[in-house]
């Protein structure tokens, strides 16, 4: 990947000291990867104000997001608003708690990944990152390829229409 | 000096070698993670004490919850099993007097690492 290539991630967790130690770690691991830029915020609420303007490749959601403000919104209701937003934004889900139901309710709801807050938390968050970026990257590739093949077709269209107009309509300008 | 669980004697409840590892050793990070812990654990630390006195388990289980994400990042471990025990009783909404006595763990070992923090935060500047 191009160290040029900007990719922003939002992580969204009522934890300040979390937040701003996921947020540093990152920062600090995909420095020579990509142009990393990652914001933080501690409410979903406050993430999709900023969502519509950025629309983040990456968000890193906590499934419990109304711990400290019971009125919140919780990590589903935000990943739901995510994917209505933005479709292509990929979501690494966080819980503390390794429970079956609440990783098969994440990928329902479109999750692309889901971390347990273990001890190994930011191990882990980094290589989803990590497969997600390379993802992203070949998506960006494949839609490329795909325009440049789209151009190129047009111009040759063009020009069997041109060469097809002058045998039609001039036939001696092709001697 | 306390002890842990097991009777072992602790002479730093926090662990740093984490944080440090994990940030680089850049220190304005690591200074800006230590800041942010010397705001939130005592608003967390009321926000349980007061959750108590009104006998509310929901805010309980929601604060025992998310201090585990921020006392794991300091390293202070011996406080892991104390949280989920607290978060476990407040889940099922039982033994009130029991999650007092774990609080008073709590409180206790957080204010070492607060002490702790407030005390090595002087080398990353």
């Amino acid at each position: 990947m191009d160290k040029k290539t900007k990719v922003t991630v939002f992580i969204v967790d009522d934890n300040k000291v979390f937040t701003l130690a996921l947020k540093s770690e990152i920062e600090v691991a995909f420095k020579d990867m990509c142009r990393i830029e990652v914001e933080a915020f501690e409410t979903g609420e406050a993430c999709m104000k900023k969502f519509k303007e950025e629309k983040p490749q990456i968000a890193i959601l906590d499934y419990h997001l109304n711990s400290k403000n019971p009125d919140a919104a919780d990590g589903i209701q935000i990943l739901d608003m995510i994917k209505k937003a933005n479709a292509d934004t990929n979501v690494i889900m966080l819980t503390s708690d390794d429970n079956i139901d609440i990783a098969l309710k994440s990928f329902h709801h479109e999750a692309s990944d889901y971390v347990v807050k273990t001890e190994t938390k930011f191990r882990k968050i980094n290589y989803s990152l990590f497969n997600l970026i390379k993802i992203t990257e070949a998506r960006n590739e494949t839609k490329t390829y795909k325009n440049v093949n789209f151009i190129l077709a047009v111009f040759l269209a063009l020009v069997v229409g041109a060469v097809i107009a002058v045998t039609i309509i001039k036939p001696s300008l092709l001697k | 000096m306390i002890t842990d669980r097991s009777g072992k004697l602790i002479e730093n409840v926090c662990d740093l070698k984490y944080l440090t590892e994990m940030m680089g050793g850049k220190k304005h990070l690591i200074k800006g993670i230590m800041d942010s812990f010397l705001t939130q654990i005592p608003e967390e630390l009321q926000s349980i004490n007061d959750a108590i006195v009104k006998v509310d388990y929901g805010v309980i289980k929601n604060f025992s919850h998310t201090m585990k994400s921020s006392v794991s990042i300091m390293g202070v471990s011996m406080l892991i099993p104390v949280l989920r025990e607290m978060e476990a009783l407040a889940a099922s909404a039982m033994n009130i007097e029991k999650i007092k006595e774990l609080n008073q763990e709590l409180t206790l070992i957080c204010h070492l690492a607060i002490e702790e923090v407030q005390r090595d935060k002087e080398k990353f500047i």
